[in-house]
């Protein structure tokens, strides 16, 4: 069965690390994803979460909507406008830090897509656990 | 000296002729200014072998991977270098994913990169 938790904030920077806490919280209660993959899905938020902020200006808010099931973990990010130009380019992208976030976000999950509706766009992160649980999480008895 | 911020620790000490900069913390966008900041102020102040010890970062992005290639030109305008003391696993993935560790001079140890300037 599914889980859902949703988590809204600022599009500011002293909120990404709430954000990435939240996510690697949420990963971390079902079997299945080891240490490294939830560190590495706190990466990918951490990025996504800081692309929009940069496109925003420190303004308006970060919609995550964490979606966990028994064999993925889907992160959907949803921002208002372009949100997330410097991860998803529509052009080339800048130097440094633009094309470190677009290979961090490209090899840390297993899927990445740029959902994008009038006037909003949403990212949507997908890491594949690694067995199937037992449906409700925790540790083995 | 030490920084002030919440997430973020910053500590500064001299060894063999190299500025060691030891970062404790969470580098990311909220963070990334003051480390920023500080590196320019090394340079400013005339060190031109800055040593960045990562050993004690619990998460870097890319934000924090910018303000280490900054520092690295910087300095390198000055004809200096910075280098990176870490092993953390985490750290060097990252560094590996971005191309960085074909950038960066990565030592195990403070002691082993003063020590391989060879100003002690």
């Amino acid at each position: 069965m599914d889980r859902v938790v949703e988590l809204e904030i600022p599009a500011r920077p002293e909120f990404v690390g709430i954000a990435r806490m939240a996510v690697g919280a949420l990963a971390g209660i079902r079997p299945g994803l080891a240490y490294e993959r939830i560190d590495d899905l706190r990466i990918v938020v951490s990025e996504a979460c800081t692309s929009a902020i940069e496109v925003l200006g420190r303004e308006g808010r970060l919609r995550l909507r964490c979606i966990d099931g028994p064999k993925t973990l889907e992160v959907r990010i949803e921002a208002p406008g372009a949100a997330f130009e410097s991860a998803f380019p529509t052009g080339h992208p800048g130097p440094d830090v633009d094309s470190f976030r677009i290979s961090l976000i490209r090899a840390l999950v297993d899927d990445a897509e740029l959902r994008s509706s009038p006037g909003r766009t949403e990212l949507c992160l997908v890491v594949h656990r690694e067995a199937a649980s037992d449906g409700d999480g925790g540790l083995p008895a | 000296m030490k920084g002030t911020h919440v997430d973020l620790g910053l500590d500064v000490k001299e060894r063999n002729g190299w500025a060691v900069l030891s970062v404790q913390g969470e580098v990311d966008v909220y963070t990334a200014p003051q480390f920023r900041e500080q590196l320019i102020q090394l340079v400013d102040q005339g060190q031109r072998s800055i040593l960045v010890d990562l050993e004690g970062v619990e998460f870097l992005d890319s934000t924090g991977l910018g303000v280490l290639v900054g520092g690295l030109k910087r300095v390198r305008s000055h004809d200096g270098d910075l280098a990176l003391v870490c092993t953390q696993r985490r750290i060097l993935k990252v560094l590996e994913i971005t191309g960085l560790t074909k950038v960066f001079t990565i030592h195990e140890s403070v002691d082993a990169a003063v020590g391989a300037n060879g100003k002690g």
